[in-house]
C-alpha cells in the first residue's frame, strides 16, 4: 500500500470538554486511525477554583466544612482524612464508638458513590431500563442519608475528634432495615451484570490496562483492583474501627471495564456487611471529645480509602488556627494516567465507557 | 503486595544520600510505620528515588509549600540567652546566623519545601528537600511515573522548576497567566474573567442612549 499523506486516515478529534458522556469537563484530544484509537492527550483545569488556596485562608474547623464541598460522591472521605491529619499532630484518639459511626458513614457513602458509577455504565451502553433500576437502587441509600445524616450528599459526619452525628435504638433499626431492603437488589444487579449479553459485550475485554501498567502508573482504588493489584487502604493501613471489622477485598486480573464494574458492585455488597456488623458491634460512649481541640505545630500525613481509591492528606500547621499548608490528592489524580493504557486499540465508541470506568471525579482532581 | 518499609531504610537511605538525611520514624497504633527523611542536599534525590524503586515504593502525592520564615519571637530567646552565658560578649560581634531549612536553604519566607510522600505496602515514607525562590530539584518523573502530574502542578503553583521533567507544560493553569499562582492573591472575578470597570458600565450606558 501506498502511504499518501494526502489520504491519511489519522485524524485527531476533540472529546469534552463538554460531551453529553461525560458527567463533568475534561478535554480529550484523541488520534483515530479509522475507528481505532491511536494516541491520547489529556488536557485538564476547567473546574480549578483554587480550593487548596482557601485551605490556607481558613481555620482548621472551618476547613472540616470547606473539604467536605471539594467533591460530591467521596465528599465524606475528604473531611475524614483531613480530621485523621489534625487528630495526628494533636495525638488525639477518638473514641470507640466515634471510630464506628465513622466506618458506618464512609460505608454508606462507597455504597451511593459505586452504585451510581455502574449506573452510568449501563447508561453509556445504551441499556436504560437497568440504568434507573439501578438508580432507584441506589435511592434506597440515598433515603438513608438523608433520613440519619439530614442530607443526600453532604454528611457533615466529621469533627475533629470523632464525629458529629449519633445513632438511636430507632435509627439503627430504620438503617437494618434499608439494608435488608438493598442486599437482595445488589444482588439482583451483580447477577445482572455477570450475565446480561448487553453489558458484556460491550465492557469485557474493553479498556484494558495489565498489572504492571497499573503499578507503573499508581492506580489505586477499583481501577487497581480490577487489575490484580490487592490494595486497600481499610487492610494495609486501617483507621478509625477497620482493623475490628471484616474487610473482604475483591481483587479481578482481567483489568478491563467490566472487571472494573464487578469489583465496585462486590463491594457494595461487603459494604453492607460492614454496615450491619458496625451496627451489631456498635460500642457505647462518647461521639467526640466534647471540645474543640486544639492543634499544636507539626505535620503528618494521613490517608483512607474512598470509594475510588485511596486519598491522601497532608497537614501542615504552626499553632495557630489557621493551617500553614492543607495539600490532598484524590484517588481520581492517579487514574487519569491509566486512560493511555486503556485507550490502546479501543473504539470511538468505547471511548465513554472507558473514561466513566476509572471512575472520575473532576471536581476532586483540579480542586 | 505486602511488602512494608523495609526496617534497615535509615541506613539504606543514609547511603543513599550521601549529602546527609534526618530521619525519624514511628508506628501508630494500628501497627502502621510513619517514616520522615528531610534532605540536606536536593540533588540525593535521585538516588533516593532509586533506592525506593528497588523497595517497591509508589509515589502517592508530592506537596509544595513556602514555609513562612520564622517568627520575630525568637530573638528576644537568643537575648536572653546572649545575657545568661558568660560569653556574651564574646558571641556578640558575630552575625546572629539567618535561620535555615535542614540542608542550609536559607528560611526567609520564599524557600520552597517539597514533600514526596511514598506508600511502601500501607506505610508512608515522606521525603523532604529543599529549593531556594527560583531554583530547581531533581524531576523524579523518570524513576516514577505518577510523578509528573504532581511536578507539572507545582511548577504552576509556585516559582520552582523539576530538572529534567519530560513533559514540563501547565497541568491546569492556562499559559498567558504569570507563574506561582498560589504566592499572591488572584481575585475571583479575575479568576473567572468577569472583572468588570467603571468604563465598561459607562459604555453601557451609552450603548442605551444613556443619561446618567
Amino acid at each position: 500500500m501506498t502511504a499518501d499523506p494526502q489520504l491519511s486516515k489519522v485524524s485527531t478529534i476533540p472529546v469534552g470538554p463538554l460531551h453529553v458522556a461525560l458527567e463533568e469537563p475534561m478535554y480529550f484530544r484523541i488520534d483515530v486511525d479509522g475507528e481505532d484509537v491511536t494516541g491520547v492527550d489529556i488536557n485538564a483545569g476547567h473546574v480549578h477554583r483554587g480550593v487548596e488556596y482557601l485551605t490556607m485562608k481558613r481555620t482548621m474547623t472551618q476547613n472540616v466544612v470547606l473539604t467536605e464541598r471539594i467533591c460530591s460522591l467521596c465528599s465524606n472521605s475528604h473531611p475524614e482524612t483531613f480530621v485523621m491529619a489534625a487528630e495526628v499532630i494533636a495525638g488525639i484518639t477518638i473514641p470507640d464508638r466515634a471510630a464506628y459511626l465513622r466506618v458506618v458513614a464512609a460505608e454508606v457513602k462507597r455504597v451511593a458513590s459505586h452504585l451510581f458509577n455502574v449506573a452510568i455504565l449501563a447508561h453509556l451502553t445504551g441499556y436504560e431500563m437497568l440504568f434507573m433500576h439501578v438508580m432507584q437502587v441506589r435511592e434506597v441509600a440515598q433515603d438513608l442519608k438523608e433520613t440519619v445524616f439530614g442530607n443526600r450528599m453532604d454528611l457533615a459526619a466529621m469533627c475533629i475528634g470523632g464525629v458529629r452525628y449519633n445513632l438511636d435504638a430507632e435509627m439503627t433499626a430504620y438503617m437494618l432495615g434499608a439494608l435488608d431492603k438493598l442486599e437482595p437488589e445488589v444482588q439482583s444487579i451483580i447477577k445482572t451484570y455477570k450475565t446480561n449479553g448487553s453489558i458484556l459485550r460491550r465492557t469485557r475485554g474493553v479498556g484494558v490496562i495489565a498489572k504492571d501498567e497499573a503499578i507503573a502508573v499508581g492506580c489505586v482504588g477499583p481501577v487497581a483492583r480490577a487489575a490484580g493489584i490487592d490494595y486497600d487502604v481499610r487492610v494495609v493501613a486501617p483507621y478509625a474501627a477497620y482493623d475490628k471489622l471484616r474487610v473482604p477485598v475483591p481483587v479481578m486480573k482481567d483489568g478491563d471495564v467490566w472487571s472494573r464494574a464487578m469489583v465496585r458492585l462486590y463491594e457494595v455488597a461487603h459494604s453492607i456487611q460492614i454496615l450491619r456488623e458496625c451496627l451489631k458491634d456498635m460500642p457505647g460512649g462518647a461521639i467526640n471529645l466534647g471540645e474543640r481541640p486544639d492543634i499544636p505545630a507539626g505535620r503528618a500525613v494521613a490517608k483512607c480509602e474512598a470509594p475510588r481509591g485511596e486519598l491522601i492528606y497532608y497537614l501542615k500547621t504552626n499553632g495557630e488556627e489557621i493551617p500553614e499548608r492543607v495539600k490532598w490528592r484524590v484517588p481520581s489524580f492517579m487514574n487519569w494516567d491509566a486512560l493511555h493504557f486503556m485507550f490502546k486499540g479501543a473504539k470511538i465508541a468505547d471511548i465513554a465507557i472507558i473514561v466513566n470506568s476509572i471512575d472520575p471525579c473532576v471536581s476532586c482532581t483540579e480542586r | 503486595m505486602t511488602t512494608r518499609l523495609p526496617t534497615d531504610i535509615e541506613a539504606r537511605l543514609a547511603a543513599a544520600a550521601p549529602g546527609g538525611i534526618e530521619f525519624s520514624s514511628e508506628k501508630n497504633t494500628f501497627g502502621v510505620t510513619i517514616a520522615w527523611c528531610g534532605l540536606a542536599q536536593a540533588a540525593d534525590l535521585a538516588g533516593v528515588a532509586k533506592l525506593l524503586v528497588d523497595v517497591g515504593a509508589r509515589l502517592s502525592m508530592i506537596s509544595g509549600l513556602q514555609p513562612p520564615a520564622p517568627p520575630e519571637a525568637e530573638e528576644e530567646e537568643e537575648e536572653d540567652e546572649a545575657e545568661e552565658s558568660d560569653d556574651a560578649v564574646k558571641a556578640e560581634p558575630e552575625e546572629k546566623p539567618a535561620p535555615t531549612t535542614f540542608g542550609g536553604t536559607a528560611l526567609d519566607g520564599t524557600t520552597y519545601e517539597i514533600n514526596y510522600h511514598f506508600d511502601v505496602g500501607g506505610d508512608t515514607l515522606t521525603v523532604v528537600a529543599y529549593a531556594p525562590h527560583e531554583g530547581s530539584v531533581p524531576s523524579l518523573t523518570p524513576y516514577f511515573r505518577p510523578a509528573s502530574w504532581p511536578e507539572r502542578e507545582i511548577m504552576e503553583m509556585y516559582a520552582v522548576t523539576f530538572d529534567g521533567h519530560p513533559d514540563p507544560r501547565r497541568l491546569f493553569i492556562d499559559q498567558s497567566i504569570d507563574k506561582a499562582v498560589l504566592e499572591r492573591l488572584i481575585p475571583y472575578s479575575t479568576l473567572v474573567n468577569a472583572a468588570s470597570t467603571k468604563d465598561l458600565w459607562d459604555r453601557v450606558l451609552a450603548g442605551k442612549g444613556g443619561n446618567s
